[in-house]
């Protein structure tokens, strides 16, 4: 069997919805900007959506306790909630790192200073839960299918998709609204800043990203975007993940039937530090620098975590002038040892 | 996609190993007899500073030492969730039998499910930052905070690369919901082995939250009691070893039970509180998946977590789904506290051995069944019986339901 791409949208530093993205990616606006002082980051700049206030966009009933991962998400799932859907055979699989590190955090913050230890919020409880965001699409949108978070980080994007063209190729949905988010947040960019310290980059600094990307997968649908060939993941052991990309990558090729030479458009996670030097190798050696210079980088973009394969498939889809029949792949590389990609069809 | 439902054979799924670390016992041998006995996991937290709550029991893994079973990776480096899913997966390919070589040489999958990930990790790194602000945190704790480590360290201590590695979030039902992803791929064929299961580590983020709701109970946990207060949070890993019939045969492997199908869907109705149609539509699709009608299982594992609401919820969708007279429906929870992640994944070993063994582990501390929890828990000590089908239930926030139905493995063609 076979699954396509009907549908997408995505929530963005370039505003909220699919034609916002498509826009911005186009006019090549650079999507970092400085930081509000509000944010009390340690950052001065990263990608975020400047006043994105759930309450104005979703309304007031039901967004006095959401969290920012949560409702951007909610947001971004909207527009694919346009066409009609049959609830239960409508399957959600979301990608995250952890959801939300300020979420959780700020709760047990909570537990710790406060007069007594249980003084934390009941109403918060479940924002430090990682699916709180595919559950709470579930009750927004009366989505009732299975309802899967993928905790994947940078590879999240993309074993979501396999996950989700799993889903269809049991028969245990019709439809899949399925893709990665991630928010920008005071904790998370401590904890990055933390993390990326570890290692000896040049890139130590590169900003971070945050947003959502969706998409409509199903068995079949009329006007289709995309058909997904092939999905792969694999580990990395000897702390190179050049080696496993490309055995990746490989693997992925073959099952989908074709060869390097005949891929048109590579978009890659834009990792930073030395897995995204690992990533942009793995590249060169097997595509055409033409391919690779196909789909606008999103580099720019920030490190956009979990969301990145899947911001990665939005640039691909929102890429004009794609002819019927060509062939993209798309990749990502994550610190923590996982690569993964994907080789799809222009419908 | 390679997978040609239509067109390829469909394997039959079976579990070949298993490993559990749990506050019952470490190791299989000691968990069946944690089980037959009714053991009760319960004792003073004391993995997090827990003064100031009025009560503070939990059921925690005592006398675990990663560095008995984890031989690869440097197990300083390892997050306590981790650490125990490591462990656990280490346990359930030994049990299995095949060297991680010759699973090398194999494509597989590895899905772990959690509830809280890195929580316990997170909550040291807040603790520190209230400390002495947030530049001091500790970078090599920080960068451990990704949950997707749950599965790649797995693949990393066996030495695995051509595998697919997936941590599932989806809370307290996520080691049904890995079991059910295994399945599917092995399945169709498109992995020829699959470690499933689940793991979480303690934290004070998820304890201070059921206290604040009011759901933790003081000294043990009760389900389906009539005086019953509540959960004891846990903590443990399970991993089972998944492959396909064939293959189990071809090596002749001992075969704890067959996967027979799994359901999930999402009750798309309240963050916390589960609701009973959708619970029993869950329950129906697993039967309708593994091709059992009602009146053929033998046994439900029932999430039974201790609570007012789960456990009038879930007993009236069991009887909505079962009728009148449904199957014993237990309460692991009982003995091992609510372990989050890793509860479904501990109760499918728990049914597996439960078959394997022929007995019904007790739903422990029941004094008198709630009038409103119609179903009978087996009271307090393990039964002898000869179980064919089992039925294992996982709710969890977010409505995120899973439901899978194990079979015993005769040697007969289902």
């Amino acid at each position: 069997m076979t699954a396509v791409i009907a549908d997408w949208s995505a929530v963005s530093p370039f505003g909220i919805g699919r034609t916002a993205f498509a826009e911005g990616l186009r006019a090549g606006t650079d999507p970092v900007r400085e930081l509000a002082a509000d944010w009390d980051s340690p950052d001065e700049r990263a990608g975020v959506l400047a006043e994105f206030d759930a309450r104005a966009v979703l309304g007031k009933k039901g967004t006095r306790s959401m969290d920012r991962v949560t409702a951007l998400t909610v947001t971004a799932m909207r527009e694919l909630t346009e066409r009609p859907l049959d609830a239960e055979r409508t399957a959600i699989v979301l990608g995250t790192t952890t959801g939300s590190a300020q979420s959780m955090m700020e709760f047990t913050g909570s537990s710790l200073t406060g007069a007594e230890p249980f003084h934390v919020d009941p109403a918060l409880m479940p924002n430090v839960v990682m699916n709180c965001a595919a559950g709470r699409c579930g009750i927004w949108y009366g989505i009732k299918g299975p309802n899967t978070t993928v905790a994947g980080g940078r590879a999240a994007g993309l074993q979501g998709l396999q996950y989700a063209v799993r889903l269809l190729a049991a028969g245990r949905a019709d439809t899949v609204l399925c893709g990665a988010a991630e928010e920008y947040s005071r904790a998370r960019a401590w904890l990055e800043r933390h993390a990326r310290s570890l290692e000896q980059s040049p890139e130590y600094g590169a900003p971070l990203g945050e947003g959502a990307a969706l998409f409509t997968v199903c068995r079949e649908a009329e006007n289709a975007l995309a058909e997904i060939l092939s999905v792969r993941s694999r580990v990395v052991l000897d702390g190179d993940p050049r080696t496993a990309l490309l055995a990746c990558l490989r693997g992925a090729l073959e099952e989908a039937g074709t060869r390097p030479e005949e891929i048109a458009a590579v978009v890659s996670s834009g990792a930073t530090g030395l897995t995204g030097r690992a990533e942009r190798a793995a590249l060169t050696e097997l595509f055409t620098e033409q391919a690779r210079g196909r789909v606008p980088a999103l580099a720019g973009f920030g490190d956009l975590g979990a969301g990145s394969a899947a911001f990665g498939l939005a640039a691909l889809l929102a890429t004009p002038g794609r002819d019927i029949g060509e062939l993209a792949v798309l990749t990502s590389v994550d610190r923590d040892g996982a690569v993964g990609c994907a080789v799809l069809r222009t419908l | 996609m390679s997978s040609n439902s239509a067109t390829r054979p469909q394997h039959r799924v079976v579990l070949t190993g298993l490993g559990a670390l749990s506050s019952i016992g470490i190791g299989v041998a000691q968990f069946t007899e944690g089980l037959r006995t009714g053991r009760s996991g319960a004792k003073p937290i004391s993995v997090f500073d827990a003064s100031g709550f009025a009560h503070s029991t939990g059921c925690e893994v005592t006398g675990f030492d990663p560095d008995t079973s984890i031989h690869n990776l440097d197990t300083e480096n390892l997050g306590r969730a981790t650490a125990l899913a490591v462990s656990a997966a280490r346990m359930a390919v030994q049990d299995a039998g095949p060297e991680p070589e010759t699973l090398d040489a194999r494509h597989g999958m590895i899905s772990i499910g959690t509830t809280d990930g890195a929580s316990a990790e997170l909550d040291r790194l807040i603790e520190s930052e209230l400390e002495d602000g947030p530049g001091a945190m500790d970078p090599e704790l920080a960068a451990r905070v990704s949950p997707a480590r749950l599965s790649l360290a797995i693949a990393q201590e066996l030495g695995l690369s051509d595998v697919e590695p997936v941590t599932l979030a989806t809370a307290c039902s996520a080691g049904n919901y890995t079991i059910g992803y295994g399945f599917d791929a092995v399945r169709s064929g498109e992995v020829d082995y699959a470690l499933c299961g689940g793991a979480d580590a303690m934290c004070r983020k998820t304890f201070a939250g059921f206290y604040r709701l009011g759901t933790i109970a003081p000294e043990c946990c009760q389900p389906f009691d009539a005086e019953r207060k509540g959960i004891l949070t846990g903590e443990g890993a399970g991993v089972l070893v998944l492959e396909s019939l064939e293959s189990a045969l071809a090596r002749g492997a001992r075969i704890y039970a067959e996967i027979l199908g799994y359901g999930l869907n999402c009750d798309a109705y309240h963050q916390v509180a589960p609701d009973e149609e959708s619970v029993g539509r869950c329950m129906r699709l697993a039967l309708e998946n593994a091709g059992v009608k009602p009146d053929e299982v033998d046994l439900i594992s029932a999430h039974g977590t201790g609570t007012k609401a789960n456990d009038i919820t879930e007993s009236r969708a069991i009887r909505a789904v079962y009728g009148e007279q449904p199957p014993r429906t237990v309460s692991l929870k009982s003995m091992l506290g609510h372990t989050m992640g890793a509860a479904s994944a501990l109760a499918a070993i728990a049914c597996s051995l439960a078959i394997t063994e022929g007995f019904i582990p007790p739903t422990i501390n029941h004094v008198r069944t709630d009038p409103e929890c119609e179903i009978d828990c087996v009271p307090n000590e393990s039964v002898p019986a000869r179980l064919r089908i089992v039925q294992n239930n996982g709710l969890a926030f977010g409505g995120n339901n899973a439901v899978v139905v194990l079979g015993s493995y005769t040697g007969e063609g289902r």
